[in-house]
């Protein structure tokens, strides 16, 4: 029983109307609809859907592939787990979150560049309310401002592409702008670079996140870094390693970009004080890789960086959320021992940020190798080198953290429990749950790495990437 | 019996020992002493299936005999160890975690050394680094398990670098293939044998990456400090091993630049070790506190094992693998004499101890004997590997190297007396004149240990039989065993002829003593003062300030800590500039960034 994709932007859209009007009921549209989406999404009908009775290339149109569907799967569970995890936090917002999972819906499946833009809007919409949660106007104030920049930098990309291709069809695109020169793409390209990176978190248009971030609660955290940053990301793959691929000089520049924003987001990271600000640099870091692996076409290792990046954040941000929340103050120093009696909370975290390093025995590690192997099969050895004199950053700063967390005490004496800061439960019974299911889920990928490889290599496949670098469950001899 | 089973029973063993712990603590602590012998006595069982291979998930495992007696040493040092467990989870912060990561890192270490394919070795090796950097962290610094962690993830990943190079080269990871295709390519070679070798240096904790060695293992608890400097060093040795076996080095960079025979960067490698020894050795004489001390010793011994290991000829190379077994066993008994000593103490600073030959005996003879084997004296074990080492560095006509490591010799005499004559002779404290000794739970680990010491030094013979399978596994010409005897170019070793003279002059001293009149005793205050009055125990004891005029000499030496302190504020810098030019709030400024960013690229393209 396949169903039409629109069903999985429909169904959170209309739902959000009503939860407008039935007040009362909000808690219960808020479940139905994301649970609703997220058991769907495995039963949408693949493919290329027109909407609204037009002939494609005219029409715009849904387009579930392998790629796609990876990005829908994401979103839609995603979200359920920030649901879950947050859900007393969800009570005034619960239209804002529907309509915005429909824009991401929307943002992921959709076949027509202008129609991303709408559901991009839709989104920032969203966003722009979600980041007014943490009573700073003028932080979300700053994020509106970026945020129409990029919109309208978008749209004077579009304008020019469109000037060029004749189509806004996003496969038709792709054929066409193949045929056109690179010097007169470059432009257009950067306008649409400097659009699509405000949400992804790149430079030079993520000024927004730290103040975001910086006062996000267990909800709005994990929403921004997990949700619409794995979304924002698919959609940056997408466009630029399939619809308009970059030429030389492009390339370069959005390589370059992205891996600046990679090392500025860990030195970043390296300095802060404050837990949710090490976690959003983290992400800011995440981002500019997939970014740069996607600008250099090498999708597959990418997509893998982003599923770690969204499930460790998950963890993470709704982790750092909640230790604000109870305890008054996210600097870390402050929050020394919090894991003391919060073991299930404290493994999940720990086990989160071992992924994002990308240390062995989680998924995290497959991500990694992948990414090294991807670029040492080319001969290039710079991009490697950065990649891990950062991860040696990022575990730096996760260490530190899960020191202090974990182990308090003064220097030259014994770790003492007494000495925590207290002992709090982090996560409630329902939370617990699905942080935990979460980190199984890292844990067992780490082991059994190729059944995910076998998931997302299709995706990767068909946006030009033949699939993983390596094989790990190799035949006998370990090579591949 | 195979391998996977060994592992997986360790994983189980510890998952056990931790549920165990919730209800009990001191049960669980004996579930790894059952866990750790368990994986001993099996390993030493899997002698027979040697040469087999075997496989689990992704993980592809090859039984070699260097494997095997590598994760001996290791095993042995896990398991005599865990006998303490018991007595010191009172202490801990988290008895169930230490137990489960306990066995955990053990667990790792075996798949280590038994690794075929280096994602196997490094999926392993991260384990132990992640599993025993949250141990340490339980002990008395946290900035210790910080330091620790970071200094290995820089060996790692360069390690990492390495091997994913040499895949990308070679297109395998099989340890035994993946760095043989590199001889066509002699550039990569170089980059690729110093980033590999890294990882190797930053365990064992050669200069530059010793730092983390003093406060890693003076801060842990104590019964995980002999684990780590008897046991997770040698891992590092390990790498080290195959950096030279592995990677063929001595063939690919055989056109390079050579000293006497040695090529370049592995001379270079090897002075970083000789730097170790000196380095370590210094330090370890000006050091307070006991476990410090010794961590300063693995230190410089770690510099003997690595130049050892990398001359791979026939004589120094079956000194280091000697040697690797030799400081294992004197480190770990050194140790654990230490912590029995903590454990009626309470403190490891020397200066607060003394006489405590009265109350522990038997932890003393432990500890003498460890450290108459560190300090390279027969009828110990140290001595024989020493000396196969000053022979191979003799024959090369290595100068440098064979200063330095005379030097460290010397210098660790100085140093391993000092404990014994702080801790263990002179008067008494009042405080401890009622303490006993340690129960026999504790004492039976500290005697076996002491034994193996005596062995090595008596009958070395039995181990060096396996060096010699080792040695001809990897091509080399082995050391030449006879009977009992270990005979080189430069003339042969009876250690047991050794030990029986030492024997006979040991008789002779013990019947002089019996026959003499015995000294008076007196109580530390009671001494001369001219009418002043005394009260500070601490500076009467006769071993403070032991060494103050040799100390004086290098009062000013440089310290490598600050070069990384330095490092990490620099970073800091990096990341305070980077926050407020790209992460600021002002919009206006993200606008202008961005005016000019598509300025500039309307230029360049439009010239492009």
């Amino acid at each position: 029983m396949m169903i039409n994709p629109v069903l999985l932007i429909a169904i959170p859209l209309g739902l959000a109307f009503i939860a407008v009007v039935f007040k009362k009921l909000q808690g219960w549209i808020l479940a139905i609809g994301v649970a609703a989406n997220a058991f769907l999404v495995f039963f949408v009908e693949k493919g290329e859907t027109a909407i609204g009775g037009f002939k494609l290339p005219f029409a715009i149109s849904l387009v579930l592939d392998d790629f796609s569907f990876i990005g829908v799967i994401l979103v839609n569970v995603l979200t359920l787990a920030a649901v879950a995890v947050a859900f007393r936090k969800t009570e005034k917002y619960v239209p804002v979150i529907l309509a915005g999972l429909a824009g991401l819906n929307g943002m992921v499946l959709t076949g027509d560049m202008f129609n991303l833009f709408v559901f991009m809007e839709i989104t920032a919409i969203s966003a722009y309310i979600l980041s007014s949660e943490g009573r700073k106007p003028e932080q979300s104030f700053n994020y509106l401002v970026i945020g129409s920049i990029g919109s309208v930098l978008y749209l004077l990309g579009l304008i020019l592409i469109y000037g060029q291709t004749g189509t806004l069809n996003m496969s038709l695109m792709a054929e066409k702008s193949a045929l056109i020169g690179q010097a007169a793409m470059v432009l257009p390209l950067v306008l649409i670079f400097a659009g699509i990176a405000v949400e992804a978190k790149l430079l030079p248009m993520s000024g927004w996140v730290r103040g975001v971030l910086g006062n996000s609660n267990a909800l709005t955290g994990v929403m921004f870094a997990s949700v619409y940053s794995s979304a924002a990301l698919m959609v940056f793959g997408r466009v630029f390693s399939q619809v308009l691929i970059p030429g030389t000089t492009a390339g370069v520049i959005i390589i370059v970009i992205a891996l600046l924003t990679f090392a500025a987001g860990q030195v970043s990271a390296f300095r802060s004080k404050s837990l949710r600000q090490v976690l959003l640099y983290s992400s800011i870091a995440q981002s500019g890789l997939a970014a740069a692996l996607f600008a250099t076409g090498f999708v597959f290792p990418a997509v893998l960086v982003i599923i770690n990046n969204a499930a460790g954040k998950m963890i993470m941000f709704s982790t750092a959320g909640n230790l604000e929340e109870k305890y008054g103050t996210d600097d870390y120093v402050g929050l020394g021992g919090a894991f003391v009696r919060n073991m299930p909370a404290g493994v999940a975290f720990t086990i989160a940020a071992l992924s994002l390093t990308g240390l062995p025995l989680v998924f995290g590690f497959y991500a990694k190798l992948n990414v090294l192997a991807a670029y040492l099969n080319q001969g290039t050895f710079f991009v490697p080198a950065v990649v891990l004199a950062g991860t040696i950053i990022e575990g730096a700063y996760f260490i530190r953290i899960l020191i202090k967390l974990w182990a308090p005490g003064k220097e030259g004496e014994w770790a003492d429990a007494d000495q925590s800061v207290g002992e709090k439960k982090i996560f409630n019974p329902a939370g617990t749950v699905v942080v935990i299911l979460v980190t199984l889920l890292i844990i067992l990928s780490g082991f059994l790495p190729d059944s995910v490889g076998k998931l997302v290599a299709p995706g990767g496949g068909l946006l030009g990437d033949e699939g993983p670098s390596i094989s790990l469950t190799m035949e006998k001899g370990g090579d591949q | 019996m195979n391998l996977n089973l060994v592992i997986i029973v360790s994983v189980a063993f510890a998952i056990a020992a931790y549920l165990v712990s919730k209800v009990n603590d001191k049960a669980g602590a004996f579930m790894t002493v059952a866990g750790s012998m368990f994986a001993l006595v099996t390993v030493f069982l899997l002698r027979n299936s040697i040469g087999s291979e075997i496989s689990f998930l992704y993980f592809n495992f090859n039984l070699t005999v260097t494997g095997w007696y590598f994760s001996l040493v290791m095993l042995t040092a896990y398991s005599m160890t865990a006998f303490f467990n018991p007595f010191w989870m009172k202490k801990l912060i988290y008895p169930a975690g230490y137990n489960f990561l306990y066995l955990l890192s053990m667990a790792g270490t075996l798949g280590v050394f038994f690794a075929k394919d280096f994602i196997t070795l490094f999926v392993f090796w991260e384990t132990v680094v992640w599993s025993s950097a949250f141990i340490i962290q339980m002990g008395k610094s946290r900035q210790a398990a910080y330091v620790y962690y970071v200094i290995s993830a820089i060996g790692s990943m360069a390690t990492l670098f390495a091997i994913m190079f040499a895949y990308g080269t070679t297109g395998t990871f099989v340890i035994n293939e993946a760095f043989k295709g590199l001889a066509g390519y002699p550039g990569r070679a170089i980059v690729i044998f110093i980033t590999f070798i890294a990882a190797g240096m930053a365990k064992i904790g050669i200069f530059p990456f010793h730092v983390w060695l003093p406060s890693a293992h003076g801060s842990a608890p104590h019964t995980f400090s002999p684990v780590l400097s008897g046991g997770l060093v040698k891992m590092g040795a390990f790498v080290a091993l195959l950096s030279v076996t592995a990677f063929p080095a001595y063939e690919i960079f055989k056109d390079m630049a050579s000293f006497r025979g040695i090529p370049l960067p592995i001379y270079f490698m090897m002075a970083l070790g000789a730097i170790s020894i000196v380095a370590g050795t210094l330090m370890a004489i000006k050091q307070e506190d006991a476990k410090k001390l010794l961590a300063y010793s693995s230190v410089a011994n770690g510099g003997y094992i690595l130049i050892g290991l990398l001359m791979l000829d026939q004589v120094g190379f079956a000194g280091g693998m000697m040697h690797i077994v030799n400081h294992a066993v004197a480190s770990a008994a050194a140790f654990l004499s230490i912590a029995a000593v903590a454990y009626r103490t309470g403190t490891t600073k020397m200066s607060e101890m003394g006489g405590m030959i009265h109350r522990m005996p038997v932890t003393y003879l432990v500890y003498l004997i460890a450290i108459i084997s560190m300090a390279g004296i027969p009828p110990m074990g140290g001595f024989v590997s020493k000396w196969l080492i000053f022979q191979g560095l003799a024959d090369k006509g290595l100068i440098f190297l064979a200063t330095t490591a005379f030097f460290g010799s010397i210098g660790s005499f100085l140093y391993v007396f000092r404990p014994l004559s702080a801790v263990f002779l002179g008067q008494t404290f009042t405080r401890d004149l009622e303490k006993k000794e340690v129960g026999f739970f504790m004492m039976f680990p500290m005697l076996i240990l002491t034994l193996l010491s005596l062995l090595t030094g008596v009958f070395p013979n039995i181990f060096l039989r396996v060096v010699v399978e080792i040695q001809s596994a990897f091509g080399m010409l082995p050391v030449t065993l006879a009977e009992n005897t270990i005979v080189t170019s430069n003339g042969f070793l009876d250690a047991f002829r050794v030990f029986i003279v030492f024997g006979f002059g040991f008789a002779i001293a013990f019947v002089l003593f019996v026959i003499r009149r015995k000294s008076r005793k007196v109580e530390l205050m009671d001494t001369f003062t001219s009418a002043e009055f005394i009260h500070t125990r601490e500076l009467l004891h006769y071993s403070h300030s032991f060494y103050a005029p040799f100390e004086r000499l290098y009062e000013k030496a440089p310290d490598t800590m600050k070069l990384y302190h330095k490092a990490a504020v620099k970073i800091n810098e990096l990341g305070n500039m980077a926050e407020s030019a790209f992460f600021g709030i002002r919009p206006a400024r993200t606008v202008l960034l961005v005016m000019g960013m598509v300025l500039i690229v309307i230029i360049a393209g439009g010239v492009l």
